[in-house]
């Protein structure tokens, strides 16, 4: 029985959408976590950051917007990378995950102060060119901005993992992920790692504050936190120890979310946090070390 | 006494007595200034609830608060006075909906409901630790929270259920409190205790020397959802109102937050860190209005929660073993005591 | 010793929170020797590898290498500064390519010429030559330790340091190491090895230290490989 008798092609399309969007941010999380072990929850604050910089620049010109949005979320990338990560390293990951949580919120709260100045929560961001507008693709009806997100995450994800396969830094970073004092030894400078994947990350939280705006225009502190929050947890179902099994839990759990959203009838779509939770649960009960992980794999946690 | 017996009553009368001191400051505090002092009580005790599980068993859960929020809603649907109940909570189940029960009844109950749903959920989840436990415990988090918000059959949904009887005054939130600790020590001071300690220091060596690792967490994790159902039931009588986004995202940070900055090891911890961040908290709540510190101190709307994150952020990076190291309260040694 | 001192340790101590793992350490190794470093388990062979390499501090003494200070420095500083180790269990990257591994040891080189390295030490070990594009997960315990030495070689270090390179390989798998070993003197390569054989070491080495529960107990040459009763009481007092 194929899928398309459940949902139509409608709902798969927008869930490929959805889930392109979440395998960005996995990415972006299981880079960093593969060199530090640590779980950035601050991560949607990041994508926030570049959301309300589109926001208060709306009226910019757009190259201009877009260049203000990478450089903000670049330097709190920077910032969030010495403040935080390099003191958090030797730390127990109770503590990591805490902290981080502890980030998160801080983040948000700045903003909130930042964008009350107004008298208003949330600020809205201009659209880029015609992204908002549907097209029909194929007899579906598609918003233009789902399909540049398809591209965009493909192209992505194909050079990073071109970066990672073929060059000598990308080598040193996944030995770097596997084994990190062995790295060492062998020369691996470790700062030029560390900050190469936190820059990388940023670069990616960049491109879905852009996506994201477009898709939905108003920007407020809350903004992400949601995606990070569903991303999280599906980077962990996929297996968060390896960056291609961590960015197909992200991808999944968007896709699932987006079928299932789409096969729950109507009056039922209320309850699709506890569907999608409910299968997160069970997946993680019956492979803890992820969806996508080898059975017997050791996993490299030091939780 | 010997001096084991006397360091162990110590360890529990030096935070049941603070507890004690701000339930008294609450009694002779004005109105306006007595939502602090039972803010902060019955902090500790949602804290030192969380404590009984991810402090003894070093497997850190985002769940509890969820035990605390069926606990409140159990807890306050069936104290709203029934004839009311009909009117603003039409879609309740008959059960729920003709019955009220009465305070003391209610915190039991919501002890009962949280222990329970502990224990349901705790069963298949034990096995897992580390990240795994985490994600699991938060969708659990998730799921609660969007049960409780959707299903209108079993409380107000996203509406805010009000009328509840506003019974916890300060002698109640103190000896509810109380009773959160002297049960958390007794269980952290009995064998179950000890043995699940064991697994939070070598989890081989504790199951090579035959302790099941699996049940010992959830003996904890049920007693912890318990107590925290508990907690829930003070909390929501000391507000007389409650909704769903009061017991979610933000009440499982701050509450994970104190315990971690008061020490996520020790009972001592929970309480300390606790009483600390709501005592930041309520300052700051207050300045945001405006106080008076010999001058006035005026800080723009959400600054407390700035403050307070940047404060445990601080705190986590500089002293991760929190403001008690982890440990309990310990007798000042004398010189000439043995070892 | 007429040739120059190439790497001198000058008191070092090593500790463990307020336990000393070494103490008081001096020796040194020069140009073109091979040097062994043997003695019963937790006499802190191990630790002192750890320590020149910088992943463990050192609380007093100097490590020099040509004279140049190594303490305090990253792992990696040290390994660009000159200095390989091939870790006790070999600790290779089992998910990558043998050769991805090799090059992984180019982190540390000084100078280009990638293909060059790899060319000398395919000549070295010619196994790894033919399992150049297979997973190093999949090879023996011997294949590997090779991999671990060739990898290390890869950044023509000055000093080359082995710890405990024998654990855990058959006695005919031994002999290649020694081989191997003997090869890479040949080649002018300066080595410290750190080994549990105790006998064979010292046959082998030009020189060989002694060290027991921390501390330098005598220093053997190649003719007291025969004399067992200075070996047992080196190891024993």
């Amino acid at each position: 029985m194929s899928l398309l008798a459940v949902v139509d092609a409608q709902t798969l399309v927008d869930a490929v959408g959805l889930g392109a969007v979440y395998a960005l941010m996995a990415v972006g999380i299981g880079l960093v976590f593969g060199v530090l072990r640590l779980v950035n929850f601050a991560y949607g604050q990041l994508v926030m950051a570049g959301a309300y910089t589109l926001a208060f620049t709306s009226s910019w010109p757009l190259g201009a917007r877009l260049l203000a949005c990478f450089v903000v979320v670049l330097a709190l990338t920077r910032a969030l990378e010495w403040a935080v990560f390099r003191p958090l390293r030797t730390a127990s990951p109770a503590v990591m995950l805490v902290t981080t949580f502890a980030v998160a919120f801080l983040l948000q709260s700045i903003a909130r102060i930042l964008d009350v100045r107004d008298g208003t929560i949330g600020e809205a961001a201009a659209s880029i060119g015609g992204l908002r507008q549907v097209v029909s693709v194929g007899g579906v009806d598609v918003r233009r901005v789902t399909l540049v997100a398809i591209a965009v995450a493909a192209v992505a994800l194909g050079l990073l993992a071109l970066l990672l396969a073929r060059t000598t830094l990308g080598l040193h970073m996944r030995a770097a992920a596997a084994d990190f004092q062995t790295a060492r030894l062998l020369g691996v400078r470790a700062n030029v790692v560390i900050t190469f994947a936190v820059f990388l990350s940023g670069v990616l939280a960049a491109i879905v504050a852009i996506i994201l705006t477009i898709q939905a225009p108003l920007v407020t502190p809350g903004f992400a936190l949601q995606e990070t929050i569903v991303v999280l947890v599906g980077v962990v179902v996929g297996g968060i120890d390896r960056l291609w099994t961590a960015t197909l839990g992200g991808f999944s759990i968007g896709f699932a979310t987006g079928v299932i959203n789409g096969a729950l009838p109507t009056e039922h779509t209320v309850f699709l946090p506890s569907a999608v939770f409910a299968l997160v649960v069970l997946v993680l009960i019956l492979r803890p070390a992820g969806l996508f992980a080898r059975p017997r794999a050791a996993v490299v946690e030091r939780v | 006494m010997n001096p084991r017996a006397l360091e162990s009553l110590v360890q529990l009368l030096v935070p049941a007595g603070l507890v004690v001191a701000v339930g008294l400051a609450a009694s002779f505090a004005s109105r306006s200034n007595e939502i602090h002092f039972l803010n902060a009580i019955v902090a500790v005790a949602v804290v030192v609830a969380i404590y009984v599980f991810v402090g003894n068993s070093g497997v850190l859960s985002f769940g509890q608060i969820s035990f605390v929020a069926v606990g409140a809603f159990a807890a306050g649907v069936l104290t709203v006075p029934t004839a009311l109940k009909s009117s603003v909570l039409p879609n309740l189940f008959p059960v729920l909906r003709d019955h009220t029960i009465g305070n003391v009844a209610s915190l039991l109950l919501a002890a009962a409901v949280g222990g329970l749903l502990a224990l349901l959920v705790g069963l298949p989840l034990m096995r897992l630790s580390g990240l795994a436990a985490g994600i699991a415990t938060f969708a659990v988090l998730e799921i609660t929270h969007n049960l409780l918000r959707e299903w209108t059959r079993i409380g107000p949904g996203a509406t805010t259920l009000s009328l509840v009887p506003e019974t916890t005054e300060p002698l109640q939130a103190t000896v509810g409190t109380l009773v959160v600790l002297v049960v958390a020590f007794a269980y952290g001071r009995s064998r179950l205790g000890r043995m699940l300690r064991a697994t939070r220091e070598d989890p081989a060596a504790a199951q090579a020397a035959g302790i099941d690792v699996h049940r010992q967490r959830l003996w904890a994790f049920t007693l912890s959802g318990a107590l925290a159902g508990f907690s829930g039931g003070l909390l929501v009588h000391m507000l007389g109102s409650i909704t769903t986004e009061q017991v979610y995202l933000e009440l499982t940070f701050v509450t994970l937050a104190m315990l971690v900055v008061g020490g996520l090891t020790s009972l001592w911890g929970a309480v300390v860190g606790a009483l600390a961040v709501s005592a930041v908290d309520s300052f700051l709540g207050e300045a945001e209005q405006g106080v008076d510190v010999g001058f006035t101190l005026d800080v723009p709307t959400g600054t407390r929660l700035v403050v307070v994150a940047g404060l445990m952020a601080l705190v986590l990076i500089l002293r991760p073993s929190g403001l008690t190291g982890g440990r309990e309260v310990r007798l000042p040694r004398r010189r000439e005591a043995a070892a | 010793m007429s040739a120059p001192a190439l790497l001198e340790l000058d008191g070092v101590d090593v500790r463990y929170g307020r336990v000393a793992a070494v103490r008081r350490l001096t020796l040194s190794v020069s140009e073109g020797e091979l040097v062994g470093l043997i003695g019963p388990n937790g006499a802190g062979k191990s630790t002192t590898l750890h320590a020149i390499v910088g992943l463990l501090p050192t609380s007093a003494g100097e490590i020099r290498l040509r004279g140049e200070s190594l303490r305090g420095r990253s792992p990696e500083s040290v390994a660009r500064a000159g200095v390989a180790l091939v870790p006790e269990g070999r600790r290779i990257f089992g998910g990558f390519s043998v050769e991805e591994n090799l090059r992984l040891g180019l982190a540390a080189a000084r100078r280009n010429g990638a293909a060059t390295r790899l060319g000398e030490v395919y000549e070295l070990f010619p196994t790894l030559a033919e399992f150049r594009a297979r997973q190093a997960g999949a090879l023996s315990g011997g294949q590997q330790q090779q991999l671990a030495i060739g990898r290390a070689l890869m950044a023509d270090p000055a000093l080359l340091l082995l710890d405990e390179p024998s654990l855990g390989l058959a006695p005919a798998l031994v002999d290649v190491v020694f081989e191997t070993l003997a090869a890479i003197r040949e080649r002018g390569v300066t080595v410290l090895l750190v080994e549990q054989r105790a006998q064979r070491t010292v046959s082998f080495a030009d020189r060989t230290y002694v060290l027991a529960n921390g501390e330098l107990r005598l220093t053997l040459t190649q003719a007291d490989a025969a004399d067992t009763d200075t070996m047992i009481s080196a190891y024993l007092a």
